[in-house]
């Protein structure tokens, strides 16, 4: 299912075998997708067409020169909310990112180096963690803390950083079974320089890759947990939220409940591209076979 | 080899099957039987005891359907008898003493006995019951059963409400186990199958006493969402809809020859409630400045269109001490600012809003939001979860203003408990509400009632936005369905479907 | 491949017990009062101390603990705070809807993900592969709710040929209503399932066609065919089982947003109104029966795995080998 952390691809295996020309292609479509969200996004601090609490419009206006893309069923402008998503969509993407990142990579590391008895529990205990959803810890989450932007970052960085601590685990143990590292361990190299000489650098490219891919989990997760009913609501909604409230007037109103989904498509495929040309250039040796 | 060609096989197996889901489904859906009433709902139960926290649903699905009190409220607000075939109050109104109507049974081939009607009404006044109509009843001393058809029930003080209040008391048989998952009523109707998170039926029973249901029985609906419902009726899956929860999609109904909307008097209104003991809610004027700056019909227009009722006040036009008083605290800003100067609050204040996380309350807030922005007060808007409303704020009084829905009709009585959540507390009210009670006659009851409504008004005691609409939609093909949302029982024994 | 059977069985009971206890501690942590379920405006304070009574929250937590785990142990999960009724039977009444949504999705998903990813890596420099191939792309960025809001839409509010929601009141006794009533929420799940499956389809298909055994086999004088079918499957299948039998939990688990969109009475809505209610036998039971079917499905994927790869089935020291190498595939 799309809004699973777990069912990334495995970017270990999947080699991205295409000519280099179509290589810088994706990558290029990919910065384009997420630019036109990011812009956005950026503009909304700024500038928006409609204050998002501003019920004026009147209610599930179609489209109209004054609104774009018409009004929600209480009039709010519908244009200034699908601005103020993406700008809660790049938020999610970057909280649960950047939290869930930190989390894997310290846990990650810690199991590649602790004794075998502690690394063996803590694999199994990812293993068992990365099988559950992180739509069902997100719920379990919000539950507790209430709906909420920090709430659903929270748990959705909380579950990718199972996934990333389970990566960072096998590429630095890969690293560390290399003879040149086995060599600077008997030289007396102690391991906060294994981590930042040796290990980092090599696990780098593949873990920035699958951080990206993650975003773009994130995003859905997050917008699966909204159209449950478990995000905040409009008008800081995010785009799940918004298609949730439109969907019972889809045949009167389209445009609530199918804009929401062509941007959130938008978006995570841009991240998915950039994601599979960064691999391209950031491992440009790749072996043939992992 | 072996073992991937059996593999093979199994995978051609089930692909077979699921082509065959795939065929089987271009048929259209399935006609439900004529003479089963299909009912599409968002309330399920959360269990079947309404002394249990049964909730909303348990009424609306059981009440007068399978469970019968003494007296039935009708959809239009009366007091009938009704296993009570007769009943006489003393002189000094502390005494009353019902017979019971003759030949009734239970579901379970019980006889209907005195003994049953006692144990009813303890288990409602007992004290692990969650029966809303608890407190009301517990003037209730003591409750004699000299014969199997007579019931004497003595009081501590007079109760005018007595016979309403018993409407709501379910008479079950003694001898019932298990009331959360089964029943043992003297209803139309006896209980089907309750499939939790799905649909709860009810078949006609061959027993009853009465008039037999024009129907051989009803499935009752769940829908988590609004959205769903709807698509049940769009899709012929449910004939009926008990009641909308926004007027969004109902233009798909109203220029549909195939359905009809009946828009019906209901009793559940949205308050803005303030907490009365704390500042600076504590000041008659920064209540009364709050409801002039709000604009109540912009309010309800925003939300339910043309649908619903503006009110003034708690009491809604289906209690007999029904006035309108919209004109008490009038939409006017220059006023509200006014009333803020004298409360010594003319630079405004800034307040926390509590507001359940479901709709309409959020979008409320921000209106609200909005138009107090306009004399200077800040709301702070803290969505909540139903839970943590009634830990914070029904039960510790921890909050300065909040949102919540009232249901109940006659609930005006609850301005008359000083400890009640929006800590409103004014002597005269108080005593009011309690000689209104002990009256004589009904108009002595109103007239006082009628003063309660009245100086709450005066009080700003809480904001009254609105009265809800009570939408039924129904398709055009179904007659005798309640159109009138009481308490949210729904009556099904009239319905009949062309 | 009896002792890696009972090890890995072993480890599948200890894993249990461990969530279990997990899940019992986690619960407790969260905020809010079950009793509140119960309880409506007007309530008064005994009431609401009835009611905390009722739910057996004046109980110490060990109490609580034990008196849950030994019902456990008696296959008994106990009954739900709220509506009273046993949770082991209504889980089982939910299970009715689920896995056979579940199954049959997968089933579907994995019919249409096989050939076209075969397809997309065998001819992945045509513009047919290349355009399967982003067809997989997009699959894989599409919001599951966003795809059944638009079936329904679509199939049941404009053609009127299919149920929009609901699940027949006696299900599977007329198997046609109870097929039609799954027959969009499958096809939903099935659209997004197969996208990511076809991904790794194609994906181990090219490593195969890249690989030297093929090569080699055909340079032998053996046909693309022979090879292929001698070689090339048995191999490109051992990293695509283990990512089914993720797929397979992670629907499972993640059935809750279509069963939200179809209004299915299965064993994800179960867990959203029991966690609004806060209703922890259900919870518990949900999620305890949740974590069962993760870790048994798991132990199959592992299993299959290993009858399938013969040098999984040769190799002595095959546990480790063979958990290192699914947590390279899946990672």
């Amino acid at each position: 299912m799309s809004g699973d952390v777990a069912s990334l691809p495995p970017v270990v295996r999947v080699a991205n075998r295409t000519t280099g020309r179509r290589r810088s292609a994706t990558l290029w479509i990919g910065v384009v997708l997420v630019g036109i969200i990011l812009v956005t996004a950026l503009v909304s601090f700024v500038w928006l067409p409609y204050s998002p609490e501003d019920i004026s419009g009147g209610r599930l206006a179609p489209p109209s020169a004054a609104h774009w893309a018409g009004t929600d069923k209480l009039g709010r402008d519908l244009l200034t909310q699908l601005i103020i998503g993406a700008r809660i969509a790049l938020e999610v993407g970057a909280g649960s990112v950047v939290l869930g990142g930190v989390i894997g990579l310290l846990l990650g590391l810690a199991s590649a180096f602790a004794q075998r008895w502690l690394d063996d529990g803590l694999s199994a205990v990812l293993d068992v963690l990365i099988a559950f959803p992180t739509l069902l810890v997100a719920m379990l989450v919000v539950a507790a803390s209430g709906a909420s932007l920090g709430s659903a970052i929270l748990a959705i960085g909380l579950a990718m950083s199972a996934v990333v601590a389970r990566l960072t685990r096998i590429l630095a143990k890969r690293v560390l079974s290399l003879d040149y590292i086995t060599a600077a361990r008997v030289s007396g190299t102690r391991w906060p320089g294994l981590v930042v000489q040796h290990v980092l650098p090599n696990i780098w490219p593949t873990v920035v890759v699958n951080l990206a891919l993650q975003f773009g989990l994130a995003v859905l997760a997050e917008a699966s947990l909204s159209y449950l009913g478990l995000g905040s609501p409009p008008p800081n909604a995010s785009w799940g939220s918004i298609l949730q409230q439109a969907q019972g007037t889809v045949l009167v109103a389209p445009i609530g409940a199918i804009a929401p989904g062509v941007l959130l498509v938008v978006l995570v495929i841009g991240v998915n591209l950039v994601a599979d040309g960064l691999r391209d250039v950031g491992d440009p040796t790749r072996r043939r076979r992992s | 080899m072996k073992k991937k060609l059996g593999l093979a096989t199994g995978v051609a197996l089930v692909a077979a099957l699921a082509l065959a889901a795939c065929s089987g489904t271009s048929t259209s859906p399935t006609k439900p039987v004529s003479a089963t009433i299909n009912i599409g709902s968002v309330y399920e139960p959360q269990n079947l005891d309404n002394t249990a926290g049964g909730g909303q649903g348990v009424t609306e699905a059981l009440n007068g359907n399978v469970y019968e009190g003494l007296f039935r409220l009708t959809d239009s607000g009366k007091v009938q008898n009704l296993l009570a075939s007769s009943y006489t109050k003393s002189s000094d109104g502390l005494t009353y003493t019902f017979t019971l109507r003759s030949g009734v049974t239970f579901h379970s081939g019980d006889k209907l006995t005195s003994k049953d009607v006692k144990y009813s009404i303890d288990k409602v006044t007992a004290a692990d019951s969650q029966s809303a109509r608890k407190s009301s009843l517990t003037v209730i001393k003591s409750i004699d059963t000299p014969d199997d058809a007579t019931v004497v029930v003595h009081l501590s003080s007079r109760s005018i409400s007595l016979p309403y209040n018993l409407s709501y008391v379910w008479i079950i048989d003694h001898s019932a186990k298990n009331l959360k998952t089964s029943e043992d009523g003297t209803g139309p109707y006896e209980l089907g199958t309750w499939k939790h998170g799905s649909s709860l039926s009810l078949d006609r029973s061959s027993k009853y006493w009465g008039t037999p249901a024009k129907n051989a029985g009803v499935v009752f609906h769940y829908y988590s969402d609004a959205t769903a419902l709807n698509n049940a009726l769009l899709t012929n899956a449910v004939d009926v809809v008990t009641s909308e929860q926004s007027p969004d999609a109902l233009t798909q109904f109203t220029g549909n020859a195939s359905y009809k909307v009946t828009d019906g008097k209901s009793t559940t209104k949205l308050l803005l409630a303030f907490n009365d003991k704390v500042a600076p809610f504590d000041k008659v004027e920064v209540r009364k400045a709050i409801t002039s700056a709000i604009d109540n019909k912009k309010l309800l227009a925003s939300i339910w269109g043309k649908y619903g009722t503006l009110i003034g006040s708690m009491v809604p036009p289906t209690d007999p001490w029904y006035e309108n008083l919209t004109k008490v605290n009038p939409y006017d800003v220059t006023l509200a600012k006014k009333e803020l100067a004298e409360a010594g609050y003319a630079k405004g204040f800034t307040f926390t809003l509590d507001t359940p996380n479901y709709d309409p309350h959020p979008a409320a807030a921000q209106i609200i939001k909005s138009d107090l922005a306009k004399v200077g007060i800040t709301v702070k808007i803290n969505i909540i979860t139903p839970d943590t409303w009634y830990s914070k704020v029904y039960q510790a009084h921890d909050f300065e203003a909040t949102m919540q829905e009232h249901v109940n009709d006659r609930d005006v009585v609850f301005y008359g408990n000083p400890d009640f959540y929006w800590g409103y507390d004014n002597p005269k009210v108080t005593a009011w509400v309690k000689e209104a009670e002990e009256a004589q006659t009904t108009a002595g009851q109103t007239a006082l009632l009628k003063k309660v409504n009245t100086q709450i008004a005066d009080d700003a005691a809480s904001d009254w936005l609105y009265l809800y609409p009570q939408i039924v939609v129904a398709s055009s093909k179904l007659s005798g369905y309640p159109v009138n949302g009481l308490n949210s029982q729904f009556y099904a024994y009239d319905i009949v479907k062309k | 491949m009896v002792s890696y059977l009972i090890r890995r069985f072993a480890f599948l009971v200890i894993t249990l017990v461990l969530a279990s206890i997990v899940l019992f501690v986690l619960l407790r942590l969260l905020p809010g009062d079950p009793a509140n379920a119960l309880l409506s405006v007007g309530a008064t304070k005994e009431q609401i101390a009835a009611a905390r009574e009722h739910v057996g929250e004046n109980l110490p937590l060990v109490a609580q603990f034990f008196r849950w785990f030994g019902q456990l142990a008696r296959l008994d999960l106990g009954t739900s705070y709220i509506s009273g009724l046993p949770v082991g039977p209504e889980i089982v009444q939910r299970l009715v809807v689920t896995v056979p949504l579940t199954l049959m999705a997968f089933v579907l998903a994995v019919i249409i993900a096989v050939p076209v990813g075969f397809v997309a890596a065998y001819k992945s420099h045509r513009w047919y592969g290349i355009l399967l191939s982003a067809i997989s792309q997009l699959g894989i960025a599409v919001p599951v709710f966003w795809i059944g809001v638009l079936l329904v839409t679509l199939f049941a509010l404009t053609l009127k040929v299919l149920p929009a929601g609901g699940f027949p009141q006696d299900d599977w006794a007329d198997p046609g209503a109870a097929l039609q009533s799954l027959a969009l929420p499958v096809v939903t799940v099935a659209l997004v399932m197969s996208a990511s499956v076809t991904r790794y389809v194609r994906s181990a298909v090219l490593d195969v066609l890249d690989s030297d055994y093929l090569r080699s086999s055909r340079a032998l004088g053996a046909g693309f065919a022979e090879a292929m079918w001698r070689h090339g499957l048995r191999n490109a299948s051992v990293p695509v089982i283990s990512i089914l039998g993720i797929e397979l939990a992670t629907t499972f688990l993640g059935a809750v947003v279509v069963e939200s969109v179809f209004a299915l009475p299965g064993l994800g809505s179960m867990l959203l109104t029991s966690i609004a209610q806060h209703d922890y036998p259900d919870i518990q039971g949900v999620l305890f029966v949740s974590t069962f079917v993760v870790l048994v499905v798991g132990f199959l994927a592992d299993f299959v795995q290993r009858l399938v790869d013969p040098r999984l089935r040769a190799s002595v020291n095959g546990n480790r080998f063979a958990s290192g190498r699914r947590r390279a595939a899946r990672a």
